[in-house]
């Protein structure tokens, strides 16, 4: 046992895979520890909020401290934020539309460009080729640049309950700043907001727990069944091996999706529980460790310390148990890992059908993509709804399989590259 | 007309060696040098991992990795095949000039082949002129004269039994009348009545013919008195002892063989009353081979020279040699004493 | 031919046993739910429809269709007298479509995208595993993780990748549909190079999924051939190596097709995500629409559809298989 376990662990698939599953175990665990808050809190209004940090505005402007820093780029960050590429090669080609020589215009040169552009563009211009909408499009960009080279400041002003009439109450110039640990709210959203406005990251994690449980009821009950099943097929033989065989074929062609499908419909919305929808899994699962057990079972029936054993008079429960257990314990494992990982994707799967469980208390990994479907994130291109849940099945599915090559590679040695 | 003196089989000092995934050289023939002529067979006997399978590979001229080629001379039927390149020892000499039975036969076959179609394949493969049609003709005539059924040609191999397997891979081996032929132990997977067979059918094609020569590998020492004519004893890839068949077994003169031919019975006059014995011990690992002789860690009658001085091979008139630091006489006096 | 021919009835006895089997499943399941089936049905349905007649005309026909207040043996023969005139029965979320009226045409779209992924897959990903396996080195080190990588790759994982990055991205690609919206099916070339087109991404993604799923496998096998003893008897005795390999493969593949065989339920089911995805008008998104839509006839019937599909497939590689083992048609009564 002890040899075995150093043989797994030098296994370089099997740790790889062990390794980043751990690794994922651990974030489900301590994130919540870490980062409290509900994970199905919806903070933002408004849908698909980009990662980045967040930081209240009101706040700033209200920090207790503001600090001045004098920056040599801080003028041109500014007026690149404002004026990107695409509009100044915009702007010149109004410019040479308009007639102006083109070596004249330098669009690196904002201060050149911006002053031939103040000079120049005249709204109700109609230049030839130009469609309404891009001479909506000037308009604007006209309107933004207003100011943009000036160096002066804003001024806070609050409302005055009773007369109405602004009173100022500060100014912001350009060369404030504040220190964002003294800003009251900063809120961090590595992976923004989903299509409900929750927090994606915590969200995630909080699914991938919620999944990774559901993996393991299924899988266990998958294994429970598909071990028994084959056990009692492989050694009592006769007629129960027929029967089991005929049940075990059965649901091997009849595509397991159909009857999750057929089952959890039945059940009827209210009932879909993330458990229920485990043990339905588990259920619809079993067959491929009934037949890897059986056949395994088959070979080991004929060996000779089984022979001995049943010379002996043990019972049957005896000998399944201590002679032929332990042979199988591995293909066992291999099949409980695969299980897992199956159910999860079975999970994802139904969900995206809209299937899976109820969308109300818990997220699943799987009801994370449907949203996310539903909404077209992939297609407006908000790819932090679903791209990191595409990640995180594939490292759970992918660590799960890795550590299961590992385990077949020493179990089997024939297969060792 | 079966010339004896014309040698089909001459071996000199072929060394072979393994290179193993760590990058070592395990020396697995070590200077083996031997003889067969025409119309003779040579049994070489030994423990297993004594390097005869190893041998019989490289008798074939064929090596690819992890077996290499190190030195020496393989000769057949005047022929120097030792430096020949690969495509030309697969196209003219194996299965041509020289065959192989490889242990374990029945699992040779393809599974998904008709033995004559395996048979095509063999014989197209040096002769890609010869018709479907002559081969057809050409393997039921040889396989009823060996004593093979014509049907055995249209059956799969999943189809025959262990016995009749490994006859159909011996004819298959034998289709081209290849000069040497070597059996890798031909009927060790065997029950009685199909080793008996076997046997006989080997004696058989040397008997009419379609080979000139074997070599007959085995463990098992009985057998080879009955069917070879000289008997080669390996140990640790080297030759210990070489002679005929009556000398090997009745007279050893090398301590190994002597323990060896202690250990079985052999049911002739004049060997009542010889004890059995085992040789206590395991053969040398030969990724470290030990200085001095291989089997002096076994040896009744070890000195400590043995241990320190490489033996070299006895050579004595007649074809009779031994590796031993002790003279013939000092050898025959030690096992009067016991 | 005798071998063969107890093979064949073996088969088909089977197909037809599984064939009844999912047909029961696909009757009784939903008449599991305790209390009025129809009842139930029709209150879930019923909840967004005002009109009374028409939550009437739905219960009645239905009623009809479950014959619930007959005994089920009964419910059980006026169902299969329906499915073999082809009347499932009216769909709910698309009345007064009929439910076979919807499956007709999806379920052509399914089998012509499916079925030559499937295939074009498996071929690719065995081609793949054989030669890693005969040329070892750097090739098999670089396959071996990436197939591994991606057969654990989730089936709608990999429609959305390529969707992102072939559709939307690059743009090369529409991202759904079947044929352009603009268009009305016909022969015309427009037509059919809008069906080529729309047809790119789904294929693709169900290609290499299985691809990855073959590879694995294939090379398994053949290293397990390659290292067969009569590989090496076949050398010894001159034959030359490419008919050694031919021999090789051509063993390593029979456990493959069997292979093929018993996953192409998973395979299919895999298939059909890509589908939905892709909003492919084939039973994928029938599916979806029915399962959204609460629409019971819609989503048994495409289940059965599925499963029948499945069920033929599966027949039709085991008869090929029993072809091309030569063995099969060998044996003789044991």
């Amino acid at each position: 046992m002890k040899h075995t376990l150093r043989q797994v662990f030098h296994s370089g698939k099997f740790v790889t895979g062990f390794s980043i599953f751990m690794a994922l175990l651990l974030i489900v665990i301590v994130y919540p520890l870490i980062i409290k808050g509900d994970p199905l809190a919806i903070i933002s209004e408004g849908t698909f909020l980009p990662p980045g940090i967040y930081v209240s505005t009101f706040d700033a402007i209200n920090s207790p401290t503001t600090y001045i820093l004098h920056l040599d780029d801080a003028a041109a960050k500014r007026i690149a934020n404002k004026l990107s590429n695409d509009d100044r090669l915009a702007i010149k080609d109004w410019l040479v539309k308009d007639g102006i020589p083109e070596n004249e215009i330098d669009i690196t040169d904002t201060a050149k460009l911006l002053e031939l552009w103040g000079k120049n563009f005249d709204s109700a211009l109609q230049l030839p080729g130009m469609t309404f909408a891009k001479a909506q499009y000037y308009r604007r960009l006209d309107a933004s640049l207003k100011g943009l080279l000036s160096t002066e400041g804003v001024t806070i002003a609050v409302q005055n309950p009773q007369t109405g009439a602004l009173e100022q109450t500060g100014t912001v110039k350009q060369s404030d700043y504040v220190n964002l640990n003294n800003v009251a709210n900063v809120r961090v959203l590595p992976l923004g907001t989903e299509n409900f406005g929750r927090d994606v990251l915590t969200e995630l994690v909080k699914a991938a727990g919620v999944s990774l449980q559901l993996g393991l009821v299924a899988g266990l009950i998958a294994t429970l069944i598909g071990l028994t099943l084959g056990l009692l097929g492989g050694y009592v033989g006769g007629w129960v091996d027929d029967i089991i065989m005929f049940i075990t074929n059965l649901f091997t062609v009849i595509p397991g999706i159909v009857l999750l499908i057929l089952i959890s419909f039945s059940i009827g919305q209210e009932k879909r529980g993330v458990v229920t929808i485990a043990v339905v899994i588990g259920f619809t699962a079993w067959v491929w460790t009934a037949r890897a057990v059986r056949s395994q079972v088959i070979s080991l029936r004929n060996r000779d310390h089984v022979n001995l054993s049943k010379l002996s008079g043990h019972s049957i429960v005896h000998i399944i148990v201590a002679d032929i257990l332990p042979y199988i314990a591995s293909y066992v494992v291999m099949a409980f890992i695969l299980q897992i990982s199956s159910a999860i994707l079975a999970e994802a799967g139904l969900s995206i059908l809209g299937l899976g469980p109820r969308t109300t208390d818990m997220p699943t990994l799987g009801l994370m993509m449907n949203w996310a479907l539903i909404y077209q994130a992939q297609i407006l291109g908000k790819w932090w709804a679903y791209f990191p849940v595409i990640v995180a099945i594939a490292l759970i599915t992918f660590s799960m399989n890795l550590m299961n090559t590992g385990l077949d590679q020493i179990f089997n040695p024939a297969l060792r590259d | 007309m079966i010339d004896m003196s014309r040698v089909m089989l001459e071996v000199k000092e072929l060394t072979t060696k393994y290179i193993t995934r760590f990058r070592e050289d395990v020396y697995a023939v070590d200077h083996v040098s031997l003889k067969v002529e025409e119309g003779k067979s040579l049994g070489i006997a030994g423990e297993s991992g004594c390097g005869k399978s190893t041998l019989a590979l490289s008798l074939m001229g064929y090596y690819f990795p992890p077996l290499h080629f190190t030195g020496g001379e393989i000769v057949i039927d005047g022929q120097n095949i030792s430096g020949m390149a690969p495509d030309d020892i697969r196209k003219s000499v194996l299965g041509k000039e020289i065959a192989y039975i490889p242990q374990a036969a029945m699992n040779a076959l393809n599974p998904t082949l008709k033995v004559i179609r395996f048979l095509e394949d063999v014989i197209q493969a040096h002769d890609p002129k010869i018709t479907r049609k002559e081969i057809h003709e050409l393997a039921i005539d040889r396989f009823e004269t060996l004593g093979l059924p014509a049907e055995v040609l249209q059956k799969y191999p999943v189809e025959l039994s262990g016995g009749m397997k490994q006859r159909t891979v011996i004819a298959i081996s034998v289709i081209l009348c290849p000069k040497v032929l070597i059996a890798d132990e031909p009927s060790s997977a065997l029950d009685v009545t199909s080793q008996k067979m076997v046997i006989k059918m080997l004696m058989d094609l040397m008997e009419k013919g379609f080979i000139k020569s074997m070599i007959f590998i085995t463990h098992e020492l009985p057998l080879l008195y009955n069917v070879t004519d000289d008997i080669m004893v390996m140990y640790a890839g080297q030759i210990v002892e070489q002679g005929t068949a009556r000398e090997a077994v009745f007279d050893p003169l090398h301590p190994y063989s002597k323990g060896l031919m202690g250990s079985i019975i052999v049911p002739e006059s004049g060997l009542r009353g010889v004890k059995l014995a085992a040789i206590p011990g395991v053969p040398p690992n030969l990724k470290n081979p030990p200085e001095g002789c291989q089997f002096a860690e076994r040896c009744k009658y070890v000195v400590p020279e043995c241990k320190t001085h490489s033996i070299d091979l006895r050579e004595l008139e007649g074809g009779r040699a031994y590796r031993c630091i002790f003279s013939e006489e000092q050898l025959r006096e030690a096992y009067k004493n016991g | 031919m005798k071998g063969y021919r107890r093979y064949f009835l073996n088969k088909l006895a089977w197909f037809l046993v599984t064939f009844v089997f999912a047909f029961l499943l696909n009757f009784i399941l939903p008449r599991l739910m305790p209390g009025d089936p129809v009842a139930a049905i029709v209150a879930r349905i019923a909840q967004g429809m005002n009109n009374t007649t028409g939550v009437q005309a739905i219960y009645q026909q239905y009623a009809d269709l479950f014959g619930t207040n007959k005994p089920m043996l009964e419910q059980f023969f006026i169902y299969i007298k329906n499915v073999f005139h082809g009347d499932f029965g009216f769909s709910f979320s698309q009345y007064p479509r009929t439910v076979a009226d919807t499956l007709k045409s999806a379920i052509w779209w399914t089998v012509a995208l499916q079925f030559p992924a499937i295939i074009v897959g498996w071929i690719i990903g065995n081609t793949l595993g054989a030669l890693a396996a005969y040329l070892k080195g750097g090739f098999d080190k670089v396959l071996m993780p990436v197939s591994i990588f991606i057969s654990n790759f989730p089936q709608f994982g990999m429609a959305v990748i390529l969707m992102v990055i072939f559709g939307v991205g690059l743009k090369w690609f529409p991202t759904s549909g079947g044929y352009g919206f603009d268009l009305i099916p016909n022969f015309s070339w427009k037509f059919i190079w809008s069906v080529i087109i729309h047809y790119q991404l789904p294929f693709w993604s169900i290609v290499l999924i299985a691809i990855g799923g073959q590879a694995i496998g294939m090379r398994s096998m053949s290293i397990y051939e390659l290292n067969a003893d009569y590989v090496k008897y076949s050398r010894f005795l001159g034959i030359k190596d490419w008919k050694i390999i031919g021999y090789v493969f051509r063993n390593a593949m029979l456990p493959q097709v069997t292979g093929l065989a018993l996953s192409i339920g998973t395979m299919v089911g895999g298939a059909l995500f890509a589908e939905i995805i892709f909003s492919y008008p084939g039973l994928g998104t029938t599916l979806l629409h029915a399962a959204l839509g609460q629409d019971y006839p819609l989503i048994s019937a495409s289940a059965l559809i599925i499963t029948v599909m499945v069920l033929i497939a599966n027949f039709t590689i085991e008869i090929l298989y029993g072809f091309i083992d030569p063995r099969i048609r060998a044996a003789q009564s044991d």
